[in-house]
């Protein structure tokens, strides 16, 4: 009884182990944001030009995700792929939290 | 001879101006101001229409409008906010969807019901609505 506790208890803190070494780091997403992301999406994510979209505040798994399309080709644009290319995907993982934390410019319901 | 050329520069620099303002003879009152503004509106680039959009807007609302939704295929994601966002990429985005050039299965298939007319007007209502949020 108590070896399948363990077991259990055991199996448990192996099933969080991935959430908590993913765990985004916000502040190398910024640095990353200025070199890479900036010029078009802003520092905050609220892209001045119509073409580019608004990432401010938009869920960062979904802006992750649009990256590793981009990354894998899965989602054409050549300017995109050209970035992301650049980006590896702890760069991503962290980019995607940073402009996630950004104060929202897009409203998910209305 | 400096003051020769200090009067020079000096008649250099204001001749323009006085060569402006000679032909007209006008009021100077408008100034600058009243030559014709050159119209820079880049923004709207569809002449969508955002009433008609929100009518269409039940094929979208079941998805993107449900704070928290998340897709269930191909990937476990949220589903991107999109009110407020840029008109030209909103269009951008479901002609992308109907061309293929973008592969999430349901956004093909509502994409590929769309005219470009639908389109427009969508994004004419997507990218105003969080201005109406704002104000409720």
């Amino acid at each position: 009884m108590i070896i399948v506790a363990r077991a259990i208890l055991l199996s448990t803190a192996f099933a969080l182990l991935p959430v908590t070494a993913t765990a985004a780091d916000v502040a190398a997403g910024q640095a990353k944001a200025k070199e890479v992301c900036q010029a078009c999406h802003g520092l905050d994510g609220n892209s001045a030009t119509p073409d580019y979209p608004k990432i401010g505040g938009q869920h960062p798994d979904y802006l992750a995700k649009a990256l590793r399309d981009y990354k894998s080709g899965a989602r054409k644009n050549p300017i995109m792929a050209g970035f992301a290319a650049a980006l590896q995907p702890k760069d991503i993982e962290n980019v995607a939290a940073y402009y996630g934390s950004q104060p929202p410019v897009l409203a998910p319901k209305f | 001879m400096i003051r020769i050329c200090a009067l020079a520069s000096i008649l250099l620099l204001t001749t323009p101006a006085i060569a402006q303002q000679a032909p007209g003879g006008g009021p100077p009152a408008g100034g600058p101001a009243a030559a014709p503004a050159p119209a820079p509106t880049p923004t709207i680039p569809a002449a969508g229409d955002p009433v008609k959009g929100r009518e269409k807007t039940q094929l979208c609302e079941g998805c993107h409008g449900i704070v928290g939704w998340r897709t269930a295929y191909p990937e476990v994601y949220h589903v991107p906010k999109i009110g407020g966002q840029h008109e030209a990429y909103l269009i951008s985005a479901l002609k992308q969807y109907r061309s293929g050039d973008r592969s999430h299965p349901s956004m093909r298939a509502i994409a590929g019901s769309l005219t470009d007319e639908d389109m427009a007007n969508l994004a004419a209502y997507y990218s105003r609505a969080h201005v109406q949020v704002s104000r409720k």
